[in-house]
């Protein structure tokens, strides 16, 4: 395929699929930031079973 | 050859310094940024807005979803024209505050969401975002097909025949392997979204009842019951989901919008809630001479039957407008949600290093596999589900929106916790204002989603 070398450069460098392939350094998570995710996860792993019970229980109560 | 090289397979350059590589998908990129910048050199405001905007249009027009516009319809129907309309722009600009933090995270880092919360937050994090976002996403197909099939019965169309077009559009829009194409393919089929005007304005609506609800956010019929929190809820929950983030900052990433076009990208996603707004508010003022006319919607199962009982009260061209409408808010749905798990997916592995996996529209077949695959795939599933034999969708749909707000929580949380990201977002971090507002917002957002899955999960909680 023929295109313009020149052309690239109206891409950022920060742009470039080369230069969002190389990630990003890992940030440290304060211990009250970690425990709020933990229980946000701990809450979707138990409602979302009990939203699936639900639905499970509709499905099978005659109307 | 490694995977990493095998992906980069077009030219070195020296353009943008040593050591570069560059590739198809950045030729093309830069083919749009090119249009950009001529624009901006011209002063050309009105082409350069042209250009910028999409993201913000189609994520906003596609939570507009086949389930949205019934959430809509429902509340029109029960409540008539008082407090939802004010109601329905409040929970609009909420979600225009939610959608801002995408872009500027677009902009600042260039990574979509899904890469961004695997790099800095880890592989647990990203992974579990991920599964979450896939999971939500592919239950929220089932429901958009459930519109697409509703929408063609009621013009006569067998069930098959529209899920099998609907099925072939969504990967057919995946076929042109350029985003611009996609971008503006969809922004076209997004104007149909505003459908709902014409059937709004056939229902002859009350021009001073229309300003009054929005003086005095009233009248409620009935007071503060348990139908009216629940409809509430509801209409939050049509308005900012999980996708939606996901979505807008990976199209931002993929568009190439840069910290220039902060303004720009602001504008798209002002102009798509207020897009988005109109269309809700004329869905609940088309469905207001149900109201009016004491019609009991409670069984109603989906969009077609809105149009059935609006057919005799805003007569057949404006129930046909509204079926319509019903039809392409599920279509449009199923083409952002899906690309949505694409980016999520092939940006979580492509972190993970597990493949060589890109994630962009950009993209041709052969480097994009698990990209376009998931689109393909999930949207082949989501159709099959709605075509198995008495599959009982009305629940479904009721528990799928259930699931979406409720996943909702963990994913606004890693939302604020990256928009304050000093060290990857810079000066484009949240400040007092934006935080406070979005924390408020993330907040409400989180105990709403709660709320209403113990509502809809178990209805009789608060009427005993």
């Amino acid at each position: 395929m023929a295109y313009d070398p020149a052309l690239i450069s109206a891409l950022e460098p920060g742009q470039l699929v080369a230069a969002t392939m190389r990630p990003l350094p890992r940030r440290k998570l304060s211990k009250g930031v970690l425990a709020l995710l933990v229980l946000l996860r701990v809450f979707i792993l138990i409602a979302v079973p009990v939203v699936i019970y639900a639905f499970v229980h509709a499905l099978l109560t005659p109307h | 050859m490694s995977d990493s090289t095998m992906n980069f397979g077009y030219a070195k350059s020296s353009v943008v310094g040593a050591e570069e590589l560059f590739t198809y998908e950045d030729v093309l990129r830069a083919r749009d940024r090119l249009k950009v910048l001529k624009s901006r050199a011209a002063k050309s405001s009105l082409r350069l807005l042209w250009l910028l905007a999409g993201p913000g249009v189609l994520v906003m027009i596609g939570e507009n979803d086949g389930p949205s516009m019934v959430s809509y319809a429902t509340t029109g129907a029960t409540y008539g024209i008082g407090f939802f309309v004010p109601f329905v722009l409040l929970t609009f600009l909420m979600a225009y505050v939610v959608q801002e933090m995408t872009v500027r995270l677009g902009v600042a880092t260039h990574r979509g969401h899904s890469e961004l919360i695997f790099q800095r937050f880890g592989p647990f994090w990203g992974y579990f975002a991920m599964a979450d976002l896939l999971f939500g996403n592919l239950l929220t197909l089932v429901t958009e097909f459930i519109a697409i099939q509703a929408g063609g019965l009621y013009f006569g169309v067998p069930a098959w025949a529209s899920v099998a077009i609907g099925v072939a559009l969504v990967i057919g829009s995946l076929a042109f392997r350029r985003y611009a194409t996609w971008e503006r393919m969809l922004m076209g089929l997004a104007a149909f979204n505003l459908l709902f005007v014409p059937a709004a304005l056939l229902a002859h609506p009350d021009g001073a009842q229309l300003t009054h609800a929005l003086a005095t956010w009233g009248p409620v019929p009935g007071g503060f019951t348990t139908a009216f929190l629940t409809l509430v809820l509801a209409n939050v929950g049509a308005t900012v989901t999980p996708w939606m983030i996901f979505f807008q900052q990976s199209a931002v990433v993929d568009k190439g919008l840069t910290r220039a076009d902060l303004p720009q990208g602001r504008m798209d996603t002002a102009i798509g809630a207020v897009l988005a707004a109109v269309a809700a508010i004329a869905t609940l003022v088309a469905t207001a001479p149900l109201f009016a006319a004491k019609v009991d919607v409670s069984q109603f199962a989906n969009g077609a039957d809105f149009a059935t009982a609006l057919a005799p009260l805003i007569g057949s061209t404006g129930a046909s407008l509204f079926a319509l409408g019903i039809l392409e808010a599920g279509l449009i749905a199923a083409m952002t949600i899906s690309t949505s798990s694409s980016y999520s997916l092939a940006e979580t592995m492509s972190a993970a290093e597990t493949t060589s996996a890109r994630h962009s529209l950009n993209l041709d077949f052969a480097h994009g596999r698990l990209f376009y695959g998931a689109a393909i795939v999930s949207t082949i599933f989501a159709a099959g589900v709605v075509l198995i034999p008495g599959a009982p969708l009305l629940v479904m749909t009721l528990t799928v929106n259930v699931i979406a707000t409720l996943l909702m929580a963990p994913a606004l949380l890693l939302l604020l916790l990256l928009a304050n990201d000093t060290e990857i977002m810079g000066d484009l971090a949240n400040g007092r204002l934006a935080n406070l507002a979005g924390g408020t917002i993330v907040v409400a957002i989180a105990l709403v989603g709660a709320l209403y899955g113990v509502i809809t999960a178990f209805p009789n909680l608060l009427s005993n």
